[in-house]
C-alpha cells in the first residue's frame, strides 16, 4: 500500500483550475519531491491531502484512508508544515508544544526540546517576537515532534538559512531511513536534487513528470557545449535536429542533446572542433526545460532550434500550455 | 470534543472576556444603584408623562404600570442598550474565531493539520465560548450585587428573580452565539461575520423597540430575539419564562447545527 496515493485528482475553483487529473503513488519510506513554480498546483494538491479541500473528481488517499472523510485518523500519523505558516501570536515554543500535545493527546515536550536543540530554537520566545525563519523552525518542530509516519512539508526551507536547511535535510534523511515518508514541496531544485529519491513535477495543474532523479536527468538528455576551431570555415549553418541550442555564438554553441550521444559524434566527425563537453544537466536545467516550456521557450526554440523533451523511454513529455489568467495554486 | 482545543479557545477568549466582563460589571454596578435611586426620586412624576412611559416600555420591552415601583424600575439594567451591546459584542467576538477567524489569520492550516474533526473543533470551541458567555453574565451579576449593596433594603432586587433573568439572558446569549457560529461557518473574513451578526441583532433590537411604539411593527415582533427576553415580567411576577427560554435555546441550537453542517462540508482556503 502506498503511503500517499492520488488517483486522477482534479480540483477546480469554479471556472479556475487548481489541479487536473493528477495521479501519484508515493511508497512508504520515500523522500518525495513535489516540484513546481508558484501557481502550478502544489499547494492545492497538499490541501486536498490534508482534507482542507474536497476533490472535484478523483481520489486522494493517505495510508489507505480517504483524505476527505478520514482526516483525523490520517492526521494522527501525519505531520504538516503549511507553505504560508501562521501561528497563534500568543504562543511561545513551550506553550505551542503543550497545546499541540494536548490536542494530539501526547506529551510532546521531550521530543520537542530535543528538536529545538537540534534546530537551535529558543522555546521561550513568543511567536509574535519571532523572525520568519524562527517561526518556520517552530512549525517544523510542531510537525515532527510526534514522530509522524508521513510528513508533508510545503516549501519548508523558504525562510531557513543554509545551515538550518542542512540540519533539516539530515533530519529528514534520518526519518526516511526509519521508515517515514516525506512529501516535500519545493521550487528550489537544488535541495530536491540533494535530498529526494523521486520527484514529480507539476505544471499548470498537471503532472508533467513523475520519475526518479536519474530518470529525470536522462529524460532531459545531455548538456552539450561545442567550441568551434578557427579552421574549417566556422560552424555549420544549422544544428542537427536532435540538438536544441539555447546559446549560439560564432565560436561556441550550447544546448541540450536528446537521445543517444552517438549521432552527435557522427555529425561532428570531420568538423573543426576546439573543445567538446557532454554532461548530464543539473536539475536547474531540467527545471527550465519543463517550466520555461511555455511561450518563452517556444519563442527561443523558434529562433534557434526547438527540441522537444523526451522521457527515458523516448516518449515526449506532456505538451505544455501557456498559463491562463486566474489559475491559482 | 477535544480538551486541547477547549483550552486553546478559552485562552484566546480570556482577554475579551476579562475586558467586556469588567465593563459589564461596572455598568451593572452603576445601573443597579442609580436606577432605583433615580426612580425613587422622580419615577412617579415621569410615569405620568405618556411619552416617557412609552419610552421606558420600549426599553424594557413590556407594558408597565404608571405606579411601577423603584425596585422594578431597576429592571432596566438588564435591558439597557449598553448591557445588550456588551453581551452581543462578546457573543460576536467569541463565536467568529472558528472558523472565520482561523481562516482569516491563516492559522486554520495548523489547526487542521492536527488530528481533530471539523465538528469536533467546532463543538470544542462552542464549549469554550459558552463558558466565556456564562462568565460574562456572572460578571454582570457580580456588578449588580455590588451596586445594590448601597441601596436601602427595600430597593434591593429579589436575587432569586435576578437569577431567573440571568438564565434568560444566557439563553439569549446562546441564541446570538448560535447565529454567530452560523455566520462564522460560511465566512472567510471575521470582520465580515461580526458585521453580519451585529446587523442582525441591531435589527432585532429595533424591531422590538418599534413594536412597542408602532402598532404595525407588532406583526414582526416575534422575529426579534428580545421578544423572548422579558426581565420585567420575571422581576415583577417571579415566574420562569420557560417559553422564551425554550425558543431562544431552539433558535441557538438550530443556527449552531446549521453552522456545524456547513463547516463540515466547506472548503478551507487561506489564499
Amino acid at each position: 500500500m502506498p503511503a500517499i496515493e492520488l488517483e486522477n485528482l482534479t480540483r477546480r475553483y469554479g471556472a479556475r483550475r487548481g489541479v487536473e487529473g493528477v495521479s501519484l503513488r508515493v511508497p512508504a519510506g520515500m523522500l518525495f519531491g513535489f516540484l513546481g513554480p508558484n501557481g502550478a498546483g502544489k499547494t492545492t494538491t497538499i490541501r486536498v491531502l490534508l482534507g482542507l479541500l474536497s476533490p472535484t473528481a478523483g481520489a486522494a488517499r493517505v495510508l489507505g484512508y480517504d483524505c476527505w472523510r478520514d482526516g483525523p485518523r490520517i492526521k494522527r500519523e501525519l505531520g504538516y508544515l503549511p507553505g504560508d505558516l501562521r501561528l497563534y501570536p500568543w504562543l511561545n515554543g513551550l506553550s505551542a508544544l503543550r497545546m499541540v500535545g494536548r490536542i494530539r493527546g501526547l506529551d510532546l515536550l521531550p521530543a520537542g526540546r530535543a528538536l529545538a536543540e537540534e534546530f537551535a530554537l529558543d522555546l521561550r520566545v513568543k511567536v509574535r517576537a519571532m523572525s520568519r525563519g524562527t517561526r518556520q523552525k517552530l512549525g517544523l518542530l510542531l510537525a515532527m515532534a510526534h514522530n509522524p509516519r508521513i510528513l508533508i512539508l510545503d516549501e519548508p526551507t523558504a525562510s531557513l538559512d543554509p545551515l538550518m536547511q542542512r540540519t533539516l535535510h539530515a533530519r529528514l534523511r534520518r526519518m526516511a531511513a526509519a521508515g517515514a515518508t516525506v512529501f516535500f514541496s519545493s521550487h528550489t531544485l537544488s535541495e530536491v536534487e540533494e535530498l529526494c529519491q523521486r520527484v514529480a513535477i507539476v505544471r499548470e495543474g498537471r503532472i508533467v513528470a513523475d520519475e526518479t532523479l536519474e530518470e529525470l536527468r536522462r529524460s532531459a538528455g545531455h548538456e552539450v557545449t561545442i567550441r568551434w576551431g578557427p579552421g574549417g570555415g566556422g560552424p555549420p549553418p544549422e544544428p542537427p535536429p536532435f540538438l536544441g541550442l539555447d546559446r549560439r555564438e560564432p565560436r561556441e554553441w550550447h544546448g541540450l542533446l536528446t537521445g543517444p550521444v552517438a549521432p552527435l559524434l557522427e555529425w561532428l566527425r570531420g568538423r573543426d572542433i576546439a573543445d567538446l563537453t557532454i554532461g548530464r544537466p543539473d536539475l536547474e536545467t531540467l527545471f527550465r526545460t519543463f517550466y520555461e516550456g511555455g511561450e518563452e521557450r517556444h519563442g527561443r526554440a523558434d529562433a534557434v532550434s526547438g527540441t522537444p523533451v523526451f522521457r527515458a523511454d523516448g516518449t515526449p513529455v506532456a505538451p505544455v500550455a501557456p498559463a491562463r489568467e486566474g489559475d491559482i495554486a | 470534543m477535544n480538551r486541547g482545543i477547549v483550552l486553546k479557545s478559552a485562552r484566546e477568549l480570556l482577554p475579551a472576556t476579562l475586558l467586556l466582563g469588567a465593563a459589564m460589571a461596572i455598568l451593572q454596578a452603576i445601573l443597579a444603584y442609580v436606577l432605583p435611586t433615580f426612580a425613587q426620586q422622580i419615577v412617579g412624576n415621569i410615569m405620568q408623562i405618556r411619552f416617557a412611559q412609552t419610552f421606558i416600555e420600549a426599553l424594557i420591552g413590556a407594558k408597565v404600570a404608571p405606579d411601577m415601583d423603584a425596585a422594578t424600575f431597576g429592571t432596566i439594567a438588564w435591558t439597557h442598550p449598553v448591557a445588550l451591546a456588551l453581551l452581543w459584542a462578546h457573543a460576536a467576538i467569541a463565536t467568529t474565531r472558528v472558523p472565520a477567524g482561523e481562516v482569516d489569520r491563516g492559522t486554520i492550516d495548523v489547526l487542521f493539520g492536527l488530528p481533530v474533526s471539523r465538528v469536533g473543533a467546532y463543538a470544542s470551541d462552542t464549549l469554550a465560548w459558552g463558558a466565556a458567555g456564562t462568565v460574562l453574565i456572572a460578571a454582570a451579576l457580580a456588578g449588580h450585587f455590588i451596586g445594590s449593596r448601597w441601596l436601602p433594603e427595600g430597593l434591593r432586587p429579589d436575587w432569586a428573580r435576578v437569577v431567573i433573568v440571568l438564565v434568560n439572558m444566557l439563553a439569549m446569549y446562546l441564541a446570538v452565539g448560535g447565529l454567530g457560529a452560523l455566520c462564522s461557518s460560511f465566512s472567510d473574513r471575521r470582520g465580515w461575520a461580526i458585521g453580519l451578526i451585529f446587523a442582525l441583532v441591531v435589527t432585532s433590537f429595533l424591531v422590538n423597540y418599534l413594536a412597542q411604539l408602532w402598532e404595525p411593527a407588532r406583526r414582526f415582533e416575534y422575529l426579534s430575539v428580545l421578544r423572548y427576553y422579558r426581565p420585567l415580567l420575571t422581576m415583577r411576577d417571579g415566574a420562569w419564562p420557560l417559553g422564551g427560554i425554550a425558543v431562544l435555546l431552539a433558535i441557538g441550537a438550530a443556527f449552531w447545527a446549521a453552522g456545524a453542517a456547513i463547516f463540515a462540508r466547506r472548503d478551507l482556503t487561506t489564499t
